[in-house]
């Protein structure tokens, strides 16, 4: 077991200090086993981004092998049950294989279009893709690349949910250790109501006031506050002083636009320029030089 | 266009015509799917458009487009838990995807033939090209056209065009596809595909540049930048569908033809100027829709059935787009003669018969005087 415990804590730290996968592979009750590991791990350490940092690489690690075994997979049959099991059980996403072609991989254009267009590179608009009779057809990386965002919030939910009663020691020590080391890296994310823009302060008062604040600054602090790791409940309480608040409709909102409904896309903080032509921007010397919000606590912590 | 300007009697006649219109003509007013999610506006005569209205039912519609006897009257194409919540609070659930075709956008050259510019601030109207008014100076001139049979006729295409598209590449079936002329100059086309439904605006945008013909990179026909000028080296995926294969044919080419495609890239400049190349080749193969409608999952469409106040003509249904001539097929209010006095001079066929109009004053059938005091081109005397 303490090779397990090893590689996942090991695991865990290539991915959050390197910002890479974790290339190596064990038999596979090892990488279960360890998979298991650092899901305690991520959630026992209890920083949020470090969580997501995880979830992400954890979903790339999931593409890179993922991608691997339908490049290898000469079986049509285990190829299609394989394609079942990931994208259309866990994401309600209909791949087939081409007729003519077995490397390639036929996805309905409507599945495509409400993944593809979150991706900058322009290679992914849907003119550069090759589609015919209402489906788009890619290789087996660009297949599983559509689902890395999924797969990020699934690995993501999945912890969040989890209820860990006592740790082993042997785990509880490693998860001791990985906080000393990687706490200083995300200190400053946890972030107080003192260190934030003069624009969210401002905000925050209103709202605190119990006055009316537009939609449009409800927007702002709203996406600020999910972009600083704010769950969908925290915020849902900062708008209960709102005078026409309503729980479900505030629910509604916040999830939509932490990509939890809909399009499953993330809104991001309005830019200060958007914020100064809607007159919520109350900027102050400490704001020099930055574009949006979201880098004035970056810039506090940098000084 | 109807303005603040046009006289009280102009506008109650054409208001009258209208509630005639709704009054005897209800059955055409096409009753949306889900109707009692959608939300309703309209405008009124020479005021703003009233938005964020339900109706549970047909009759409360119609009720209200009798009593009112509106301009124009719209429709969502999104469905909403709560319609008549401002759009923040609406809770979204879905839109139609819609497309607009319109002549304006096809930069047609009978275009300048029948075009007039009208003064927004005395209501002269002008036949020729001009800055500013003849009698009042004012230069705020709006552009009032007169659509011909050419402008259907090409317009017609481009419909086919996108349907084309639609079908074979997006996998629309035909019976899916409802096509409408608009009231005006331009057709509407409304897909009854619920799989398109939760798409957001950015996926409808990129919906829009595929049919538009935007965006396509040298390398998806095989073409990559090198150091040294360019390499030819074909997707895996290969150039048999979609805009690929348009391209390919287009060029002549095929995965085999290296050579070929390495002469035509050296032909047109290299990469750079190939780019240019496929970018006017794409763009002369797509679709000239208006991307705003497209994108927009809130908008509130011209319901099918009701009247377009920019001519009087109806937003109609064509079963069958080659033989449906708006002229005839959407004009439908009566035939009572009434005098009017025309600003400008104008040639135009309506039921299927010619009218020169001249500059003067003269007794016409309602629906002509009505497209006339619609476009802004004539009073009622």
């Amino acid at each position: 077991m303490k090779h397990v415990i090893d590689r996942a804590a090991e695991r865990i730290e290539t991915e959050i200090t390197k910002g890479s996968v974790y290339e190596r592979l064990d038999k596979y009750e090892i990488e279960i086993l360890t998979f298991l590991v650092t899901l305690i791990i991520a959630k026992s350490i209890g920083i949020e981004s470090i969580l997501k940092k995880y979830s992400l690489f954890e979903a790339m690690r999931t593409e890179k092998y993922l991608t691997e075994d339908l490049r290898r997979e000469r079986n049509n049959e285990r190829k299609r049950l394989l394609l079942f099991k990931i994208f259309e059980d866990l994401f309600k996403m209909n791949v087939d294989l081409d007729s003519k072609d077995s490397n390639l991989f036929k996805v309905k254009v409507t599945d495509y279009l409400t993944r593809a267009p979150n991706f900058h590179e322009e290679e992914w608009k849907l003119i550069n893709r090759l589609v015919h009779n209402g489906y788009v057809y890619l290789d087996a990386d660009e297949t599983v690349r559509l689902i890395r965002s999924e797969l990020t919030s699934l690995i993501y939910s999945r912890v969040k949910t989890m209820t860990l009663s006592n740790l082993p020691d042997s785990i509880k020590a490693k998860v001791d250790d990985l906080r000393i080391k990687l706490q200083p890296h995300y200190e400053y994310r946890r972030y107080q109501p003192t260190h934030y823009p003069p624009c969210i302060k401002k905000a925050l008062d209103v709202m605190n006031r119990g006055e009316n604040l537009p939609h449009s600054a409800r927007l702002m602090l709203a996406t600020y506050m999910l972009a600083i790791g704010k769950s969908v409940e925290d915020i849902i309480i900062l708008f209960h002083n709102a005078p026409d608040y309503n729980e479900n409709i505030t629910k509604y909102q916040v999830e939509h636009l932490a990509g939890n409904r809909g399009s499953h896309t993330k809104y991001s903080v309005p830019s200060c320029e958007k914020l100064r032509n809607e007159n919520l921007c109350f900027a102050t010397e400490e704001c020099d030089g930055i574009t949006n919000p979201i880098q004035f606590m970056s810039k506090l912590f940098k000084k | 266009m109807i303005t603040s300007k046009d006289s009280d009697k102009s506008i109650a006649l054409v208001r009258s015509a209208f509630r005639q219109y709704y009054f005897k003509h209800s059955k055409n007013i096409g009753i949306p799917t889900r109707m009692k999610e959608r939300e309703f506006g309209y405008k009124q005569f020479s005021s703003g458009i009233v938005r964020h209205l339900s109706f549970r039912n047909i009759g409360e519609l119609l009720a209200i487009l009798i009593r009112e006897a509106p301009s124009d009257i719209y429709c969502s194409n999104g469905f909403y838990r709560f319609p008549t919540y401002p759009m923040q609070e609406k809770q979204w659930g879905g839109a139609d995807l819609i497309f607009d075709i319109d002549a304006k956008d096809l930069q047609l050259p009978c275009e300048q033939t029948h075009s007039y510019l009208l003064c927004m601030n005395c209501g002269v109207v002008s036949e020729k090209k001009i800055d500013s008014c003849p009698k009042c100076d004012f230069s705020k001139l709006n552009h009032i056209s007169v659509p011909c049979n050419k402008c259907v006729f090409s317009l017609k295409k481009e419909v086919m065009k996108l349907i084309n598209l639609l079908i074979t590449d997006l996998g629309i079936k035909k019976n899916c596809i409802e096509v409408y002329f608009s009231g005006n100059n331009g057709f509407h086309l409304h897909i009854l595909d619920n799989r398109f439904d939760t798409l957001d605006s950015r996926a409808r945008a990129d919906l829009v540049g595929y049919l538009m013909g935007i965006g396509m990179m040298v390398e998806s026909i095989g073409v990559r930048k090198r150091s040294e000028g360019f390499l030819i080296k074909f997707p895996k995926s290969g150039l048999s569908y979609g805009w690929r294969k348009r391209i390919a044919n287009k060029l002549g080419i095929d995965q085999l033809s290296i050579v070929k495609l390495n002469n035509i890239v050296q032909q047109k400049g290299g990469y750079d100027g190939f780019r240019e190349e496929l970018s006017r080749l794409t763009r002369e193969g797509g679709v000239r829709i208006d991307p705003h409608v497209t994108t927009d999952i809130h908008r509130v469409f011209r319901m099918p059935g009701t009247l377009n106040s920019k001519s009087g003509l109806t937003k109609m249904r064509c079963d069958d787009l080659e033989l449906f001539d708006p002229f005839i097929n959407a004009c439908l209010l009566g035939e009572n003669e009434v005098n009017v006095e025309a600003k400008a001079h104008v040639n135009l066929k309506l039921k299927g018969q010619s009218f020169k109009i001249k500059k003067q004053t003269q007794r016409l059938p309602l629906y002509v005087a009505v497209y006339l005091i619609c476009k802004g081109i004539a009073e009622l005397s």
